[in-house]
């Protein structure tokens, strides 16, 4: 053969693989259609999760916030659970008291949500709405994208929360990702594949009546919370530089669309950063990065018409009230209340 | 910039076809400034500290050919200016806490300086590969370059550029100097190396390292959850690492330029020595020529070689030099004890090999039965050095030491060989690659990066399917968490 004919020969070898790239992995579809589908729906933000059979959304909580009315509601994760206690907020401001939608384990997602779905669209008319978090965690959208929160507080579709986990999962190029994902229709295949893959090594590890409540055992057991390192929530979400970029973060973050709801419905949000576990010698220490994106932040929000609040430095608060990472002792909820209550008239006038 | 991320695929992508297009010396230039942009992708201020590296090494380099009487200074020259900034960057807060610490415990109470910024990723990679240069020239295994921009290229070639392999000077820059041409069959390996890599980096390391993250985020995980974990860290460090250095090869031979292999099997290896010499295979080679031979000769030299204390002065030089050779390449992996101890861990296994070796010479005999024991010992005494490695923790080290098997619950035996086998049938594929080519198989990648003239049609359809079938697995498979290479925090 001659030396072009070979030439042509490895050119067309070098096409037929990258081609091979491309072209095999439609057979996705073919087995997709082979598998029964399971019984899933599409996820209400499918540019991040794939097609999952979802727990309902928690309309009964939102019937029960209409009838208790309440002046004012908190969200948050279990920082704000381990401070603030519902119920002495309610006799400490009186009138129609405080309602806490507080999640442990709960990101911006699921505290965006919660306002929209739970205040906003539900028509309740609160004086304020009080949002809790930790440095970075409001422009942090991917932040704790858990199902077992998010579910009772999304609706079937989530558009505006979906582009932007979208945009920041996946760059500037997230519209790419979509496109691949209808193509091949890969999720369909993860949605019935992934559960035989995390299922089959069950049958390898107990006793056959062990077997059914394996999964959830070693869920609820021995991946608990309580069973973590007590720096390890704090180190998990230790902030990198990308993360302190306030002005690269806030368009695919959620504050713009608590603030945009908030205007439109005319509900007064305020935004309070809790300080993380002081050193022993004062405060949390602060990089320049963090102290730069906290000074952007309350910017932001302030010219918004929020309030904000940072618990950075706070007396108050010293090291002996903490308990493990960043929660506090479970006595010092009652005092962190009246602190609460005490130090924002702004609020609670 | 991240090999897994679009960017990357953005930026190859144009960056190679522009490449194709240029001659010689414009694909250099290419080259340069293209690495330059992927390292400065996220901090821009990186490429400030590669160029001044370059800069000092291409100017001790040449300062060594034009005054040889000065030479020696022109490599402490080097030496200092290369090394300081890795000190500087990598070990200032570690030195500062350490001698903070030793003060206190003398009753003086100082505040020590924190160095805020963050650690140049690669640092110690490029650092290496640059060193390389300026020892050679030294050793006059190499001509100093007068070309500022292949240099450049050389050092901050940025498919091996965060996580490896090394390359040497004597390797890569010939390559760099050269003619290039396209070559449809490096182009068609390099496609299945890349897919292979990006295979091993987001469906298995990444699924696993989810596992070994949450065991090692436990206050008190039971003996059995522990060492699942440890497994699966085993797993998830060969993956992510090799996948790395496949993504580099497959990334380079599309440019043309072929970088060494740095993985070998090592799971495979039947004792300490052997597991070096198949695992980081460019790091290995480089500590054992610029670190182990010149300490080892040093002592050997100074040693009476008649005077015999259980062992000759060879065996007690190759030991010394071995225990110092591991201690650096600990600490190389970062500016934390663990390392310190995974290193002597390493070193002492080796010298342990050597004087085992020395003991039995006489009496040696390959016994094939017992190769599946060795190798398993060995897969152990592995796991054992992963857990020194991942603890970071001194306390929690110890704990970990201690624990008995007899002392876990139900639940926590169950857990244990859940993780272990969820972590097996992950690292399937890896497992099957390994044997399949140590036991005279065709290697997966090795098998597929063969230069053939002629290619057969039946290969190239399988080589394609392979390749789709990877690219599928992918897409179905990968983690949803996506964790950065290992090897970039070293």
């Amino acid at each position: 053969m001659s030396q072009s004919g070979s030439r042509r020969q490895r050119g067309f070898a070098l096409l037929a693989v990258v081609l091979g790239v491309f072209v095999v992995p439609l057979g996705l579809r073919a087995v997709n259609l082979a598998v029964r589908p399971p019984d899933a729906a599409p996820s209400y933000i499918p540019s991040v999760e794939s097609p999952r059979v979802r727990a309902p959304f928690d309309a009964g909580a939102v019937a029960a916030l209409r009838e208790a009315a309440n002046d004012y509601i908190l969200i948050g994760d279990s920082m704000a659970g381990t401070r603030i206690d519902p119920g002495h907020l309610s006799r400490l401001v009186g009138g129609r008291g405080a309602a806490a939608l507080l999640h442990p384990g709960s990101g911006p997602a699921y505290w965006y949500l919660t306002f929209k779905n739970f205040v906003v669209n539900a028509r309740l008319k609160p004086r304020f709405v009080v949002f809790f978090f930790r440095d970075e965690n409001l422009t942090d959208t991917l932040f704790r994208l858990y199902p077992s929160s998010l579910d009772r507080v999304a609706r079937n579709q989530e558009p505006v929360l979906d582009e932007l986990l979208a945009a920041r999962a996946r760059g500037t190029f997230y519209r790419l990702h979509g496109a691949a994902r209808r193509v091949y229709q890969y999720d369909q295949t993860r949605a019935w594949l992934e559960p035989i893959l995390v299922r089959a090594p069950v049958a390898w590890s107990a006793r056959r009546r062990a077997r059914k409540t394996l999964l959830d055992s070693i869920n609820n057991q021995v991946f608990t919370l309580e069973a973590l390192r007590p720096m390890v929530a704090a180190d998990m979400a230790t902030s990198s530089v990308e993360a302190l970029d306030f002005d690269r973060n806030l368009p695919t973050s959620v504050l713009p669309e608590i603030l945009r709801l908030s205007k439109r419905s005319g509900i007064r949000v305020a935004f309070i950063r809790v300080q993380r576990r002081p050193a022993a010698d004062g405060p949390p220490p602060q990089s320049p990065a963090l102290q730069e994106y906290v000074r952007k932040l309350r910017g932001y929000l302030e010219s918004g018409g929020a309030v904000f609040h940072d618990d950075w430095g706070d007396p108050d608060q010293p090291l002996s009230v903490y308990e493990d990472g960043d929660h506090v002792k479970r006595d010092f909820r009652r005092v962190y209340t009246e602190l609460f209550f005490r130090k924002h008239p702004e609020i609670f006038r | 910039m991240i090999f897994h991320s679009l960017d990357f695929a953005v930026f190859f992508v144009v960056l190679a076809a522009a490449y194709w297009m240029l001659p010689r010396r414009g694909q250099n230039a290419l080259l340069l400034a293209g690495s330059y942009v992927f390292y400065g992708w996220v901090h821009p201020w990186f490429v400030l500290l590669i160029a001044a590296t370059t800069a000092v090494d291409y100017g001790a380099a040449l300062g060594m050919a034009r005054r040889p009487a000065r030479r020696k200074a022109f490599l402490w020259l080097a030496l200092a200016a290369n090394l300081g900034f890795l000190g500087f960057f990598k070990y200032f807060n570690f030195f500062a806490d350490n001698v903070a610490a030793v003060l206190a415990a003398a009753g003086w109470q100082v505040s020590r300086p924190a160095l805020n910024v963050a650690l140049p990723v690669g640092i110690s990679f490029y650092t290496f590969q640059a060193l390389s240069y300026v020892i050679d020239v030294y050793w006059q295994r190499t001509p100093a370059r007068k070309s500022l921009l292949d240099l450049g290229a050389f050092i901050a070639f940025f498919p091996n550029l965060l996580a490896g392999p090394i390359m040497r000077a004597t390797t890569l820059l010939p390559q760099i100097e050269r003619e290039r041409r396209f070559s449809a069959s490096a182009a068609r390996d390099a496609t299945l190396l890349l897919a292979w890599g990006f295979f091993k980096k987001l469906v298995i390391a990444d699924n696993v390292g989810v596992i070994a993250n949450k065991v090692f985020a436990l206050q008190s995980p039971e003996f059995h959850v522990l060492w699942a974990g440890v497994f699966a860290f085993c797993i998830q460090i060969y993956a992510d690492f090799s996948a790395y250095a496949d993504i580099a090869r497959g990334a380079a031979k599309w440019l043309g330029i072929d970088l060494i292999k740095n993985f070998e099997h090592p799971y495979l290896a039947k004792g300490p020595t052997e597991f070096w010499r198949r695992w980081n295979i460019s790091l290995s080679t480089w500590f054992r020529d610029y670190v182990f031979l010149p300490v080892a000769y040093r002592l050997s030299d100074r040693m009476a070689s008649d005077r015999r204390v259980l062992f000759d002065a060879a065996t007690w030089a190759y030991v010394a030099g071995m225990i110092v050779t591991m201690l650096t390449a600990g600490l190389w992996h970062g500016a934390s004890w663990n390392f310190v101890i995974w290193g002597a861990y390493h070193g002492g296994l080796l010298a342990l090999a050597r004087i085992v070796g020395v003991a039995r010479k006489r009496r040696r005999r390959v016994r094939r039965w017992l190769a599946p024991l060795q190798i398993a010992g060995m897969f152990l005494l592995t796991n054992l050095g992963w857990l020194l490695f991942r603890e970071t923790d001194l306390a929690q080290l110890v704990r970990h030491l201690g624990l008995s098997p007899f002392q876990s619950s139900v639940l926590g035996r169950q857990t244990g060989a859940y993780l272990f086998f969820l972590t097996l049938l992950y690292s399937l594929p890896l497992w099957v690659q390994s044997v399949w080519a140590e036991s005279g198989g065709r290697d997966f990648v090795a098998a597929l990066t063969r230069d053939e003239e002629r290619p057969e049609a039946w290969a190239v359809a399988v080589q394609a399917l392979l390749a789709g079938l990877l690219f599928a697995a992918i897409l179905v498979l990968r983690s949803t968490t996506s964790l950065d290479f290992i090897y970039f925090r070293f």
